[in-house]
């Protein structure tokens, strides 16, 4: 009787840290770059934020839904050469990137709509397909300058706070849908689809349009960061955004950090954001190998990820003491 | 179009459909009994490319005898691959997210292994046959091809362990029950599986240059034929095989060379609209009607 009544008041504590801290990070997040005034440091954060949106996105579908997507990259491309092409038409960045979401939904509909038809493995296989018949095409399209990529002319000075804080803002927002369908009627029918199909559509939950819907959205949000990277880089081309290991960099991350979590495609997209960077820079030659080693070892010894892994390390912990 | 222009593209449709059967039979196979989607088929495929390649410039064998015998090898490996990977996973009878992650991560490995042995450049396996004006080596690996596929069928119909094939792809739970060793037999068909990849990935290396990237547009087609045949069905592999062929060669009259992963894409979402359970059902449908 003891144990409850002590450990009820640190439960409303810890429930109270939980809300609390998303608000936290963001003020953190919000000065760090200008306690720390490094264009570097800066640009680190910038594509960890923008990685870390992508992330969650993954997960409303993917860790939420169940349904795994080898494609996101159509997103991020897709949204990417939206924003492109209207900011070359003088449309304002603002809109380009809500018309960059836009673009990514439809095009996650095209995708959705037949093989959400299906059970297994249809939609998985089908977003292979898709991702690489996009990139084909796009590398083929001479209105966006084919595989030699589409550059972005911004008449106005580079600030790289500004980018900083759209990217930033992109991630908050993520995170926010991410927590209130974790904490929705949406979300538990999402979660329902994933542990049992049939169950889920016998309680009245329609399998298919809350797949597109989630689907729709995760895609919205990836070209929203496609849309904010290409403003960023303002030059883009098939093999970048379209690429596969974009694709891959996308599903790792809330892999690495606990599928299906609110917080683990978070802690996922910085652990991923910081370290590829240093990867990427000592060993370019072998990051798939490391990537895919990963994979496989977190897949059979700790399938929550980093955060499933924490929560074991915490209950050893409880019960030891 | 003259007819003979029809009968050289038909031939040719019919020459591709062998070798597109050979490189998706594998993936119905492994499908069937673990249901599991083999997404590091293409990383088997690369390997076996690369394997007939080199048996080809060190010791000077013929590319097609080396494609049959990387066939051999990559059994042991995707046997090796099932005890040492698969077998940990979750028994299900849906292919889980694990399972597809698990899978992709082994094709990321595999193809990264490839980058770091025979480096990024592209290679080819040049014979005084590749440019003979009839193409023997089309034909040579049509054969091959074929008659691998024969001897597939002959062991899963005359065989206690394609008995037991069989049984797992139609109702596991019947299937142990009736006392069906579920583990050596998922084993032997993942080899089995992944032999066939390898095959195919030394065909293929006789026709195409390569990479070790080659094998994702022909995972592609193989996700398309197996989708066309049904996910399950053997038979169905050979007609799905021979539809992909027959339009990817047509479509050439009218499409660039450069758009064709789109048909591919296209057809499959095609099936996946009109023909869920793929041409077998459809066939059945007719037959019932009939």
């Amino acid at each position: 009787m003891s144990a409850t009544s002590a450990t009820l008041p640190a439960r409303r504590m810890a429930g109270w840290a939980m809300t609390a801290l998303p608000w936290i990070l963001l003020a953190i997040l919000a000065i760090l770059p200008l306690l720390v005034p490094s264009p570097n440091f800066t640009r680190l954060l910038f594509m960890t934020f923008l990685w870390t949106t992508t992330s969650i996105a993954w997960n409303l579908l993917g860790g939420f839904a169940g349904q795994v997507s080898f494609g996101f990259a159509v997103f991020y491309g897709a949204g990417a050469y939206t924003t492109a092409l209207l900011m070359n038409a003088g449309v304002n960045p603002l809109f380009a990137f809500l018309a960059a979401g836009l673009t990514a939904a439809l095009v996650s509909l095209i995708v959705g709509l037949p093989a959400f038809r299906l059970r297994g493995p249809y939609f998985a296989i089908a977003t292979i397909g898709i991702s690489e018949a996009v990139r084909v095409v796009m590398t083929n399209l001479s209105f966006t300058g084919g595989a030699s990529g589409y550059r972005i002319l911004e008449h106005r000075p580079f600030r790289q706070l500004e980018h900083y804080y759209t990217a930033l803002l992109l991630a908050a927002i993520a995170f926010a849908i991410s927590w209130k369908i974790a904490h929705s009627k949406f979300g538990l029918g999402l979660k329902a689809i994933r542990q049992d199909e049939d169950a889920a559509a016998d309680l009245g939950v329609n399998p298919y349009t809350y797949k597109l819907a989630a689907h729709a959205l995760a895609a919205a949000l990836t070209g929203m960061a496609g849309g904010v990277f290409a403003r960023y880089a303002a030059f883009i081309h098939p093999g970048g955004v379209f690429g596969f290991h974009t694709s891959v960099h996308i599903l790792l991350m809330p892999v690495i950090g606990g599928i299906g979590t609110v917080w683990g495609p978070v802690l996922g997209g910085f652990v991923f954001g910081i370290v590829e960077e240093e990867i990427v820079a000592s060993f370019p030659e072998i990051h798939l190998l490391l990537y895919g080693l990963l994979l496989i070892v977190i897949i059979l010894f700790e399938p929550g990820g980093i955060l499933g892994g924490l929560r074991k390390l915490v209950r050893r912990f409880r019960d030891h003491r | 179009m003259t007819l003979i222009d029809f009968t050289n593209l038909l031939v040719s449709a019919l020459l591709l459909a062998g070798i597109y059967a050979v490189m998706s039979v594998g993936m119905t196979v492994i499908y069937g009994v673990m249901k599991i989607v083999n997404l590091a088929h293409a990383g088997f495929m690369m390997l076996g490319a690369y394997f007939a390649l080199e048996l080809f410039q060190r010791f000077r064998i013929d590319p097609i005898i080396a494609a049959l015998l990387a066939f051999p090898v990559l059994f042991f490996l995707g046997a090796a691959v099932h005890w040492v990977l698969l077998r940990r996973l979750p028994r299900s009878d849906e292919p889980t997210l694990p399972s597809l992650l698990l899978m992709f991560g082994l094709w990321l490995v595999l193809q990264n292994l490839g980058y770091l042995i025979w480096g990024n450049t592209d290679r080819s396996i040049f014979t005084p046959r590749t440019l003979s004006v009839v193409s023997t080596v089309r034909l040579a690996v049509f054969i091959a091809a074929v008659g691998c596929l024969l001897l597939l069928e002959v062991i899963l119909h005359y065989t206690w362990f394609g008995r037991s094939v069989r049984a797992l792809i139609q109702n596991r739970y019947a299937a142990l029950l009736t006392g069906v060793y579920e583990d050596r037999t998922a084993g032997i068909a993942f080899g089995l599986g992944i032999g066939f990849a390898g095959l195919a990935g030394g065909l293929l290396g006789s026709l195409y240059s390569f990479d070790p990237d080659f094998g994702r547009p022909f995972l592609i087609r193989a996700f398309v034929i197996i989708v066309l045949g049904g996910l399950e069905s053997i038979s169905g592999v050979a007609i799905g095989a021979l539809v992909l062929a027959l339009v990817e060669t047509f479509s050439i009259l009218f499409v660039p060379a450069g758009y064709q992963l789109a048909i591919s894409f296209g057809l499959l979402a095609l099936a996946l609209i009109v023909l869920p359970g793929g041409l077998a059902s459809l066939l059945a449908k007719v037959r019932r009607v009939a």
